[in-house]
């Protein structure tokens, strides 16, 4: 890969920008760096390696070690090299005979207060203490070993992932720093002073009781086994490592999957991840032994009903079997009657092809992907606004941001790495605006000042930001020569008259947002004043009956203020699942074909026809929601899933289990049997994201590599079960490797023509487009113009959704996400993650439970118009009045039972965020929970009974 | 609680005209028809013209005249 550093080494300080060059002379080496480089890193950059401990480039220079001391010509004494900056001139000798013997000192005292059990030490082999030891040449300890010491210090086991062994720490801090510089939690601290000083989790307690969000930072920093993986004390070093991208969120952390043969040790954030830059989270960092947990689904299966045991069967039967229910069902229904759901956590060479195979095969447009119930609104309205169906940045931008202003997001736990990075900047000194119904974490970043919390009621995003709108415009914060110049002069017009009507002010739409009107004055006032303002949006914003009209008015928002096309700007959707952006990319909706074509597109469609070798459909297909009811018509009879979990993740459960019921074949490929697979026919084994090749899109547009670590468990790549459906359905696939389908994709997407494996190798990532105009990629969008030519400010009328509160349903359900579960849950239910979040619950006001007589722990039942369900409660003044909020990672929860099928005006994205609800004291599960148990019994016992059946048939 | 597919297209093309007031009323129904031509499914399309053809009660007007707007453009698209 071209890199400017060596992610493996560490430089034992951050990295200066300047435009200031200064050199110097290092061991009689000449060199020349940034100004405000330390002479540590300045040195480490010629292969001069200095000896250091507390020291790491990922952490401002702290100097308390002093084994990096040098000596400076014209100074006195022994200055750490590591606080020391560099200035012209400057005679550095690091190495001669008094320096050795300083650092030997050092070590000495050091090693005088460590365990000497180096052989049997779970870090024997990737030990810093231990290199630094050899390195200065330490052969003995004078001191001896029986004064006061902390070798009996007691161990802290309570974190499933990491132990936490204080008779090895020689508090350097790097922990206690990664902590706050890194993640931003400010967990650790040392207690005590001089030789009684020691780490400590907050306020004395334990890793797992403490504020401690596991990410991992704190035991990558730890220079000794002080902090240390479980596996790694388990299974001992790895021995060779591999890197890939994390499949949980969009942020798409780089990886380095340390290996033990076929076995992965440990998952390390890669420092040359563009995305992630060294960091992690609890699910990336550690989260991954779903990966060979036994609940797998290694040999297909099939069955003639849903209401039958499973049969394991060989690959060749069940494609067959697929194939030929496939081809029935449009014999007796019509070409139109089957079609298929693409997934954003599977790769975008997978992606492509089920699309392919649908639209080629299947010979029809019925192709959609989960994004379709998370971000298609953005997909819409960034299209309409800024002519590109992508966020504008890099997340690095934020490095420049000024004020950002968050809406319907919550970065750090759904975006933990990104949430992180965000959290910096405002201990910078960056402002923060939230617009949110509850008060998320992100308003509790310490050292954070001035912070605006714009709590608006659920439902009515497009009436507060018309009114942060109104109030650019009428108070002429407005950038008026970027709207000259960049902005449509129609539609600003048009706009500018609409925006500024007297309704749409603060104080006309204060009594349907609950937001105070100066509040809102005060925040647009902040953002159009910013400097840079950027916006960060979420599900928050999309997942409303006006979803694409908030995105629209976001864009306007940017537009009207001239912050968009540099760093530290933009519109930047946080995108929900590992490859969102690219799955959308990919041609997964069922009007677009790959790089956002038309169908409808003569052009486009006659290049995809002229290399496919097929006629294609003209008009778009059904989107999921569209599926279901038509498979309730009875005209919609077939459908292939792959990788997704639309029983749990889709609104309104019963409609769901209904459509699903309908069915006369579903085929599912997936890693568990989840939800959705209890209602198949078909279950073929899918592989994780360490079992195959291939690359995923973050929401920056970053196309980053997955590679294989590990063989597919059930013998077959995700893409190669496609490809072999759509051979046994006779449309013809011939591929070898991912790379081939990637050359195919950039062959037919403008976006992506410069888009190669070898140029990935080359780059590490790319971030689309990439083409002749953009042969590198374009890390930050529209710096000249729009791609269609200027900017359009769209009109965002307020429309109220049909879900209020009313007598019957008081109180409005939102629903959304938590640190150590990601989405369904299929993944991290089963890890360690359970720990810290084994069921769902209902958060409502200490008001609200007081009405109802509701304590914390109480069962509550839960209905809304479409269903009934039953959480344990818990009393959070995060929560407004009037509003409750839960999660739906655990399918027995039934989240999605009370969600309606309210929806997106545009796309038919679920209002998951609006459901009106009434809460009450019960005593036990609802009807639907019940009926779940009993369901799921059955169908584990299905699996079982299959699975024996294979036994049976195999032994002698 | 679900809404038969009919409905559930009525209800979704009334929600496209209610978003989309536009200066004028020729304007919306344009708006309206191009949205659901460019969106919708050939089957969703035929469902509703079927209906609106019929007397499409439950149709507000903007939304009655946007599908008989389709409703030439695929007759005639198929003569």
């Amino acid at each position: 890969m071209l890199q400017h550093f060596d992610p493996n080494k560490d430089y034992g300080t951050p990295a200066r920008v300047s435009e200031n060059l200064v050199t110097l002379d290092i061991d009689g080496v000449t060199v020349t760096v940034p100004e405000g480089t330390s002479v540590l890193r300045a040195a480490a950059l010629v292969d001069i390696n200095i000896p250091k401990l507390c020291a790491s480039d990922n952490l401002d220079a702290f100097g308390s070690c002093r084994l990096c001391a040098v000596q400076i010509e014209g100074r006195r004494g022994y200055p750490a090299s590591c606080t020391t900056p560099v200035d012209a001139g400057m005679k550095v000798v690091t190495q001669n005979e008094k320096i050795a013997k300083l650092r030997r000192n050092i070590m000495e005292l050091y090693i005088s207060d460590h365990p000497l059990d180096c052989l049997t030490c779970p870090s024997n082999g990737d030990c810093e203490l231990q290199d630094m030891a050899g390195a200065v040449g330490l052969r003995e300890v004078r001191y001896g070993f029986d004064g006061h010491n902390h070798l009996d210090a007691e161990k802290d086991l309570s974190n499933p992932y990491f132990s936490f062994d204080p008779s090895k720490c020689i508090v350097c801090s790097r922990c206690v720093r990664a902590c706050e510089e890194v993640q931003g939690t400010f967990a650790l601290t040392v207690d005590g002073r001089g030789f009684d000083s020691k780490i400590a989790a907050g306020q004395d307690d334990s890793f797992l009781n403490s504020d401690c969000v596991s990410c991992g930072a704190c035991v990558q920093a730890c220079p000794t086994s002080t902090l240390m993986e479980n596996n790694v004390i388990e299974m001992g070093q790895p021995e060779h490592s591999v890197v890939t991208t994390c499949a949980y969120c969009g942020v798409g952390c780089s990886f380095k999957a340390d290996m033990k043969g076929d076995q992965v040790i440990r998952m390390v954030p890669y420092k040359g991840g563009e995305a992630n830059q060294g960091h992690s989270c609890v699910k990336g960092r550690f989260a991954f032994g779903y990966a060979t947990h036994k609940d797998r689904i290694k040999t297909p299966m099939i069955r003639d009903s849903i209401n039958e045991a499973w049969r394991e069967v060989s690959w060749e039967e069940a494609i067959g079997f697929a194939a030929k229910r496939l081809k029935e069902v449009q014999a007796t229904y019509g070409r139109e009657s089957i079609g298929g759901i693409t997934s954003s956590r599977c790769t975008n060479e997978e992606t492509y092809l089920v699309q392919k195979l649908i639209r080629a095969g299947f010979g029809n447009n019925n192709t959609d992907t989960c994004a379709r119930v998370c971000h298609s609104p953005t997909g819409y309205g960034l299209k309409t606004t800024l002519g590109e169906s992508a966020g504008t940045q890099t997340f690095d931008s934020i490095k420049y941001t000024d004020t950002m202003l968050v809406i319907g997001a919550n970065p750090t736990d759904a975006h933990p790495v990104f949430g992180s990075m965000m959290r910096r900047r405002l201990r910078e000194g960056a402002k923060l605006i939230v617009a949110d119904p509850r008060k998320i974490d992100l308003l509790k970043t310490p050292h954070l000042k001035d912070a605006i919390h714009l709590p608006l009621r659920p439902g009515t995003n497009v009436a507060l930001v018309n009114s942060l709108a109104h109030t650019i415009m009428s108070e002429g914060l407005e950038d008026k020569a970027f709207i000259d110049s960049r902005c449509d002069d129609k539609a600003f017009i048009k706009w500018q008259a609409f925006i500024t009507e007297e309704r749409n002010s603060p104080e006309a739409m204060q009594s349907i947002t609950g937001v105070d009107a100066e509040d809102v004055r005060k925040a647009a006032r902040v953002y159009a004043n910013a400097g840079n303002g950027a916006i960060f949006y979420g599900l928050g914003v999309t997942e409303h009956s006006q979803g694409s009209t908030m995105v629209m008015g976001i864009a306007n928002l940017a537009l009207a203020t001239g912050n968009i096309g540099r760093e530290g700007v933009g519109v930047n959707p946080l995108r929900g699942q590992n490859n969102v952006q690219g799955s959308c990319d990919m041609g997964s909706f069922p009007h677009e074909l790959p790089g956002y074509q038309h169908v409808a597109d003569d052009e486009a469609r006659g290049r995809f026809e002229a290399a496919w070798g097929v006629k294609l459909d003209d008009e778009p297909g059904l989107r999921i929601p569209n599926m279901f009811d038509a498979a309730l018509a009875g005209s919609f009879k077939a459908l292939y899933v792959q990788g997704e979990d639309i029983a749990q993740s889709d609104p309104n459960t019963q409609h769901v289990e209904a459509a699903l019921k309908a069915l006369d074949c579903v085929i599912v490929q997936d890693i568990f049997l989840n939800e959705t697979a209890k209602f198949a026919h078909v279950l073929l084994p899918g592989s994780t994201f360490l079992e195959k090749n291939g690359t995923f899109t973050n929401a920056e547009r970053r196309i980053n590599r997955v590679r294989k670590v590990m063989p597919a468990l059930a013998g077959k790549e995700d893409w190669e079960v496609t490809v072999a459906l759509s051979n046994a359905l006779g449309y013809e696939m011939n591929y070898s490797h991912p790379s081939e389908i990637m050359d195919e994709i950039a062959s037919l997407t403008p976006s992506f023509t410069g888009v190669n494996y070898e140029r990935l190798e080359e780059l590490g990532s790319i971030q689309w487009p990439c083409n002749d105009q953009h042969p590198d990629g374009m890390p930050i969008m529209h710096v000249e113009d729009f791609p269609i030519g200027k900017g359009n400010l769209a009109i965002t009328e307020y429309v109220a959704t049909d879900e209020r509160a009313t007598r019957r349903f008081p109180l409005l359900l939102t629903t959304g996400r938590i640190l150590s579960q990601y989405n369904v849950g299929a993944q991290t239910r089963r890890t360690e993650n359970q720990t810290w979040h084994n069921e769902d619950v209902l958060e409502l006001h200490p008001h609200d439970a007081e009405e109802r007589g509701v304590n914390e722990g109480d069962w509550l039942g839960i209905s809304s118009r479409a269903g009934q369900t039953v959480l344990r409660a818990v009393i959070s003044e995060r929560m407004q009045p009037g509003v409750v909020y839960t999660t739906f990672h655990h399918p027995g929860s039934g989240a999605n039972v009370i969600t309606t099928d309210s929806s997106d005006w545009a796309t038919n994205c679920p209002e998951y965020k609006v459901t009106a609800v009434q809460v009450e004291k019960v005593t036990q599960p609802s009807e639907w929970q019940k009926n779940f148990e009993d369901f799921n019994t059955k169908q584990q016992d299905y699996l079982k009974k299959g699975r024996r059946s294979r036994t049976e048939e195999v032994s002698p | 609680m679900s809404h038969s597919q009919l409905d559930q297209l009525i209800i979704m093309a009334n929600q496209i005209a209610d978003n989309n007031h536009l200066d004028t009323d020729a304007e919306s129904i344009e708006f309206i028809a191009t949205h659901i031509k460019k969106f919708w499914a050939r089957s969703m399309k035929e469902e509703l013209i079927a209906y609106a053809q019929e007397g499409g009660d439950k149709l507000n007007v903007l939304a009655t005249q946007a599908i008989m707007v389709l409703s030439e453009q695929y007759t005639s698209r198929s003569t």
